[in-house]
C-alpha cells in the first residue's frame, strides 16, 4: 500500500477532528459538580497513584449515594501526572479549561503540586495534595490560601524522626537523602531537630535518583560508623540500599519514612533484611470510623488493606472533606466552599466520620469530620499535623509499637 | 477550550523551538547532539534568575539566549575532534552535567527545591484568555522569525557548507573549506534558540525544578524531528505538532473510549510512539516531510 503524504496528513487531520470532536459538544449539566482527580498513576509515584484516583472516585460515588452535595452530583474527571510537572500542568490545564472542573485533588510529589498551584490559583479553585515541601504552605504558592496539604510536611518529618531516634538511645544518626526537594527535606528537618536536641550527626550523603548501585555512596555513610542511618528516599533506591547495606554486615539500624519502609519493600527484601527496620508515617486514622468506611472501599477496588497505601487514604479525606464543605456551603461557588473547609473539619462541632452522617449533622448545626488519613484540622496555612507511628518491621511484618505527637 | 488550545499551542511551538535547533545542528550539519535539554536548562535558569533580580523579560530572553549559545562554545571545541557517535556521548554527558550542576549550585538555583513564581510573559493583563494569547503570539512570532532565518540559511552558501559537512567532511577539506569555524556557529545557533525556548518555557510554567530537564525531553524532540523528517525545515515543524497531537490526543482518547485505565493507556501511549518510530524507520525512513530529492 503506497500512502501519500498528502493522504497521510488528511488522515491525522480527521483523526484529530474525532478526537475533539465529544469535547465540544459535551456540556455541564447544571446539578453536576466536576472534580479532578489528578494522580500520580505512572512514574515514581506509580504504586499509589492508581489507589489514590481509585479512593477519590470510591469518596465521590459515597457522595452521590447520599443524594449528592447541596444537591449536586459530583463527576469526577482523572487525570495522570505522569510523577512528572510538565505533563501534570497539561494535564491540569486540561482538567480546569475542558472539563471545568471545581476542584483538582490528589497531586502527590511536591513538583508536581508546586507546578500546578498557580493554575489552580488563577482559576480560583482548591487544590489539595499529598506534598510535603514548606513552599507549598506560603506565598507565593499558597498566596490565595487555596491549597490544602492532607500529608505532613517534610519538616514535620524530620521532627518525628528526631523524636524517635532520642527515644530508641541513637547516639550517631547519619542521613541518606534522595536528591528532591521531599528526600533533602526529611532529612535536613531530622538535622535541625536533632541539632536542637544537641544531638550530633556522623555524616550525610544525598544521592542522584535511578542509580543501579548505592554502593560508593552506603560506604561513605557506614565509615562513619553511625548507629543509625535516617533516610529521605523512596521505595526503588530503599530497596536497592539495604540489599546493597545487607551484603556488607555492618550492624546498624534504619529509621526510614513509611512510604519507602512499606509492605512492598518487606516483599521486595524479604524478613531478614528488613528486620528491625524502623518506619515511620503520619498514622491514618485507624481507630476511627471513616477508617473503616475507607478501609472496605480501598478492599473493594484494590483487593489489599487500605494500610498498604496512606495516600489513598488522603484522598479519601479530600473528597469527602470537599464534599461536606459543598453541603455546608449549599452552592458550588468555590469561594464559598473553600471558605467552609476548615468549619466542617476542625473541633468545635459534632463528630462524623463519613458524608451520609455529615450531611445528617449538618442539618442540625456544626460538623467536625475526623478523617481516615488523619483527625484532618487545617491550620491557617491549610496544613494538617497528623500524629506519626514508629512501625517496627519484626518478622516480616510491620508492628506499630508507638505513636509520636510533634 | 480556548485556552487549553492556547496551553497546548504554547507548549508545542517551545518545541518547535527546539527541534528547529536540533534540525540545524543535526540535520544539517549531522552533529548528533544528545544534549538539547542541557541548553533548554541554561535558557531556563539564566531567565529565571535574571527576572527574579527584576530584569525586564525582553532583556533576560535575550540573556538566556547568549547565555545557551556561550555555553555551546567548548561543546563546539570538542566537536571538532569527536565524531558522530563519540560526539553524541559527550553531548549526553553535558546535559546531565548541566542538571546536575543546577542540582547541586543550590545557592544560586536553590537545588531540588526550584524556583517558584517566575514572572509570567505579559503578567500586567489580566488573567485569561487574552494574556494565553498574548504569550502565544510572541512565541509564534518567535517561531516564525527561527524558521525564516532557517529557510535562509538552507537556501546561503553557509547552508551548502555545513550540509556538505553533513555529507562528507573529508571532501569538504579537499576544497579547500574549514569544517570547524562552521560546526561551532551552528551549535551556538541552535543552542541559543534552545535557550530561548527554554527562557519561554520558564516564563510560561513559572515553575522551574531540575527533575523537568530530564533526556527525555531531548528524546522527545529527537522523535519529534524523526518522524518529521531530518534535514528539512517543514519537518521539524510537523513532527513537533504530530508528537504533541499524540501526547496530548491520547488524553482525549480516554474520555471517549471507556474502560481504558490510566496505567494502560500510559503504558499504551509509549508503546504507541515506539511503534511509530520503527514503523517510520523502516517505511519511511526520510520522515513524514523527508528531502526525496537526494539519494
Amino acid at each position: 500500500m503506497k500512502t501519500t503524504r498528502r493522504e497521510f496528513l488528511g488522515s491525522i487531520a480527521a483523526g484529530a477532528a474525532l478526537v475533539a470532536a465529544p469535547s465540544i459538544v459535551r456540556a455541564q449539566g447544571a446539578d453536576v459538580i466536576r472534580i479532578g482527580a489528578l494522580c500520580p498513576v505512572t512514574g515514581v509515584g506509580g504504586p499509589y497513584g492508581s489507589g489514590m484516583q481509585k479512593m477519590i472516585v470510591a469518596a465521590a460515588e459515597a457522595v452521590n449515594a447520599a443524594g449528592g452535595a447541596s444537591g449536586r452530583k459530583i463527576e469526577i474527571v482523572s487525570e495522570d501526572t505522569q510523577t512528572n510537572p510538565q505533563a501534570a500542568v497539561l494535564a491540569a490545564k486540561k482538567l480546569i479549561e475542558v472539563n471545568k472542573v471545581q476542584a483538582v485533588l490528589g497531586t502527590w510529589s511536591s513538583g508536581v503540586s508546586l507546578a500546578v498551584i498557580p493554575l489552580t490559583n488563577d482559576a480560583g479553585i482548591p487544590l489539595m495534595h499529598c506534598s510535603g515541601a514548606p513552599a507549598l504552605s506560603v506565598p507565593p504558592a499558597n498566596a490565595k490560601g487555596l491549597g490544602f496539604r492532607f500529608q505532613a510536611t517534610n519538616d514535620r518529618f524530620g521532627r518525628a524522626f528526631a523524636e524517635i531516634c532520642e527515644k530508641e538511645g541513637f547516639k550517631r544518626p547519619a542521613t541518606m537523602a534522595f536528591n528532591n526537594a521531599s528526600g533533602i527535606g526529611n532529612t535536613e528537618g531530622f538535622t535541625k531537630a536533632w541539632k536542637a536536641k544537641g544531638g550530633e550527626v556522623v555524616e550525610s550523603v544525598v544521592y542522584e535518583p535511578n542509580q543501579a548501585s548505592y554502593r560508593s555512596e552506603l560506604m561513605k555513610v557506614l565509615a562513619a560508623n553511625p548507629d543509625v542511618i535516617v533516610t529521605g528516599s523512596y521505595i526503588a533506591d530503599t530497596t536497592i540500599i539495604l540489599r546493597e547495606w545487607f551484603q556488607t554486615g555492618q550492624p546498624v539500624k534504619w529509621v526510614i519514612p513509611g512510604w519507602a519502609a512499606n509492605p512492598q519493600l518487606i516483599e521486595a527484601l524479604g524478613a531478614e533484611v528488613t528486620e528491625g527496620i524502623i518506619s515511620v508515617d503520619s498514622v491514618s486514622n485507624e481507630g476511627a470510623e471513616a477508617f473503616k468506611a475507607y478501609d472496605a472501599a480501598y478492599q473493594k477496588a484494590m483487593s489489599q488493606a487500605g494500610t498498604n497505601n496512606v495516600y489513598a487514604a488522603m484522598t479519601w479525606d479530600m473528597m469527602t472533606v470537599l464534599a461536606l464543605a459543598i453541603e455546608a456551603a449549599g452552592t458550588a461557588d468555590m469561594a464559598a466552599v473553600v471558605a467552609k473547609l476548615r468549619e466542617v473539619g476542625n473541633p468545635d462541632g459534632k463528630q462524623v466520620s463519613t458524608f451520609a452522617e455529615g450531611k445528617e449533622a449538618l442539618k442540625a448545626g456544626k460538623i467536625n469530620y475526623e478523617g481516615a488519613s488523619s483527625v484532618l484540622d487545617f491550620d491557617q496555612h491549610g496544613d494538617v499535623t497528623p500524629d506519626f507511628g514508629a512501625y517496627f518491621i519484626e518478622g516480616g511484618k510491620l508492628n506499630r509499637r508507638y505513636v509520636v505527637q510533634i | 477550550m480556548d485556552a487549553y488550545l492556547a496551553a497546548i499551542a504554547i507548549i508545542a511551538l517551545i518545541y518547535m523551538l527546539l527541534s528547529l535547533g536540533l534540525t540545524l545542528q543535526y540535520g544539517l550539519t549531522g552533529l548528533i547532539n544528545f544534549g538539547h535539554v542541557g541548553f533548554f536548562a541554561i535558557g531556563a535558569y539564566t531567565s529565571a534568575l535574571l527576572s527574579l533580580q527584576g530584569l525586564p523579560l525582553a532583556l533576560t530572553i535575550p540573556a538566556a539566549a547568549v547565555t545557551a549559545g556561550l555555553a555551546a562554545w567548548p561543546i563546539g571545541l570538542i566537536s571538532l575532534r569527536l565524531r558522530d557517535d563519540y560526539f553524541a556521548i559527550v553531548t549526553l554527558g553535558f546535559s546531565e552535567t548541566v542538571r546536575l550542576v543546577i542540582t547541586s549550585e543550590k545557592w544560586l538555583t536553590n537545588g531540588v527545591q526550584g524556583i517558584p513564581g517566575i514572572p509570567r510573559l505579559f503578567e500586567t493583563i489580566s488573567v485569561g484568555i487574552g494574556a494565553q494569547l498574548a504569550v502565544m503570539g510572541v512565541i509564534l512570532a518567535v517561531t516564525l522569525v527561527a524558521i525564516y532565518a532557517m529557510r535562509r540559511i538552507v537556501a546561503s552558501p553557509f547552508g551548502r557548507v555545513i550540509e556538505a559537512i553533513r555529507d562528507n567532511e573529508e571532501a569538504l577539506q579537499a576544497l579547500g573549506k574549514d569544517p570547524a569555524g562552521f560546526k561551532i556557529q551552528v551549535l551556538i545557533l541552535g543552542s541559543a534558540l534552545a535557550g530561548i525556548a527554554g527562557a519561554f518555557y520558564a516564563h510560561y510554567i513559572t515553575y522551574i525544578v531540575p527533575d523537568q530537564f530530564i533526556p527525555l525531553v531531548t528524546f522527545y524532540v529527537w522523535m519529534a524531528i524523526i518522524i518529521g523528517g531530518v534535514g528539512r525545515v517543514s519537518g521539524a515543524i510537523v513532527g513537533t505538532g504530530l508528537l504533541m497531537l499524540f501526547l496530548e490526543g491520547s488524553r482525549f482518547l480516554r474520555d471517549i473510549v471507556p474502560g481504558v485505565s490510566e496505567v494502560e493507556m500510559a503504558s499504551l501511549r509509549i508503546g504507541v510512539v515506539g511503534l511509530l518510530l520503527v514503523l517510520f524507520t523502516i517505511y519511511r525512513p526520510q520522515g513524514l516531510m523527508g528531502d526525496f530529492t537526494k539519494r
